[in-house]
């Protein structure tokens, strides 16, 4: 007969203690390491377009603020999902950002060209990020904006874009990649549009 | 109209009103309960763009008469609920309450229990006592006689 491995009862009684101590210890490190871990910044966009990729844009759906370019009324949810087809500029703004307010005419310059030309291919979506709405209004009017901006009340796009500040703009492919990522203000609208038809061309034929 | 019944007038005026006065909402009070979005500091403390924005948007409510619940729920409104400085006492959030509560009270259970198990614990055991052999017996009886005691 084999003796029996297991500790006798009383043997477990006293070890059941130091075990449950060690495992909230254990249990409490965990949670920190976590913690920490999540507290890191999140580079991947950045990383993969600095490696010559275009990663999948987030999914994204927030309401509109401001509506124009057929998207709206306000209040309504748009996904970034519902503009695939289109080349989206998707422009992260906020109505106390100083570059901002000479960026705006700059790309409203966009979506006119865009809207005149007949080429409904590019929409130029702002998205109004750790702002008051009422503030965010008065921006538009203000600088007489004709393109539609969504609200983003509780950080959801600046998560999800991995921002570090106000302006930047990201340029979304038709197949609802990230193509082009600029921080700070976008400058001049004629460099902006050549980039935008680049992006929004369609692949080159190979030689027969 | 006297001088001294307007004297009296005025000094009533100001005894009505310094109650009001003294409890009136000032920007900071408000300000404290939330944070700045973009640095993370109690509002009252942060000259942050938006933080200056936020503060002007207290006291623009404060001028309309509203308080201080209202104006915070106002800011939950624009910017969701992690613009407080402390998590709401409701849903998820309610962990963070009742969890450091509930910490103290197993702590508070734990000492007379551990203190009470560490007194029962018999103190160190060595090996049990034995009879000595019949050499280590006759050693001691030889020992013994030696220094003058009788058989053992």
């Amino acid at each position: 007969m084999t003796p029996d491995p297991s500790p006798p009862p009383r043997e477990r009684r006293r070890l059941a203690g130091p075990i449950a101590a060690v495992v909230a210890v254990v249990a409490v490190i965990a949670l920190l390491v976590v913690g920490l871990l999540n507290k890191g910044v999140d580079t991947s966009i950045r990383d993969a377009l600095a490696a010559g990729e275009r990663p999948p844009a987030p999914e994204l759906t927030l309401p509109v603020l401001v509506t124009g370019d057929g998207i709206g009324p306000v209040g309504s949810q748009v996904s970034l999902a519902d503009l695939r087809g289109r080349t989206v500029v998707v422009n992260l703004w906020a109505s106390w950002c100083t570059p901002c307010e000479t960026e705006a005419p700059v790309l409203d310059e966009v979506a006119r060209h865009y809207r005149v030309s007949g080429k409904d291919k590019v929409v130029v979506l702002g998205i109004d990020v750790r702002d008051v709405s009422d503030d965010a209004r008065g921006f538009w009017d203000e600088f007489d904006l004709s393109y539609p901006t969504v609200r983003d009340r509780s950080d959801d796009a600046w998560g999800k874009f991995q921002m570090t500040g106000v302006p930047e703009t990201y340029v979304i492919d038709p197949q609802g990649r990230i193509a082009y990522r600029q921080i700070g203000e976008v400058r001049r609208a004629d460099e902006m549009i050549r980039l935008l038809d680049d992006i929004g061309a369609p692949p080159a034929k190979a030689p027969a | 109209m006297s001088r001294a019944v307007r004297a009296v007038l005025v000094a009533l005026a100001l005894l009505l009103a310094a109650p009001a006065l003294a409890s009136a909402l000032t920007v900071n009070q408000v300000a404290r309960e939330v944070r700045c979005p973009t640095c993370n500091t109690p509002l009252d403390v942060s000259n942050a763009p938006i933080a200056v924005r936020m503060k002007a948007y207290i006291a623009e409510r404060i001028d309309r008469g509203w308080d201080k619940q209202r104006i915070i729920d106002g800011l939950v409104d624009e910017f969701g609920e992690g613009v407080l400085t402390t998590p709401p006492k409701k849903g998820f959030d309610l962990i963070a309450w009742i969890v450091p509560g509930l910490l103290v009270a197993a702590g508070l259970i734990a000492i007379p229990i551990v203190t009470r198990a560490w007194a029962r614990r018999p103190r160190a055991e060595g090996p049990a006592p034995r009879e000595p052999t019949d050499d280590e017996a006759r050693a001691l009886d030889v020992e013994l006689r030696r220094h003058g005691h009788g058989d053992v």
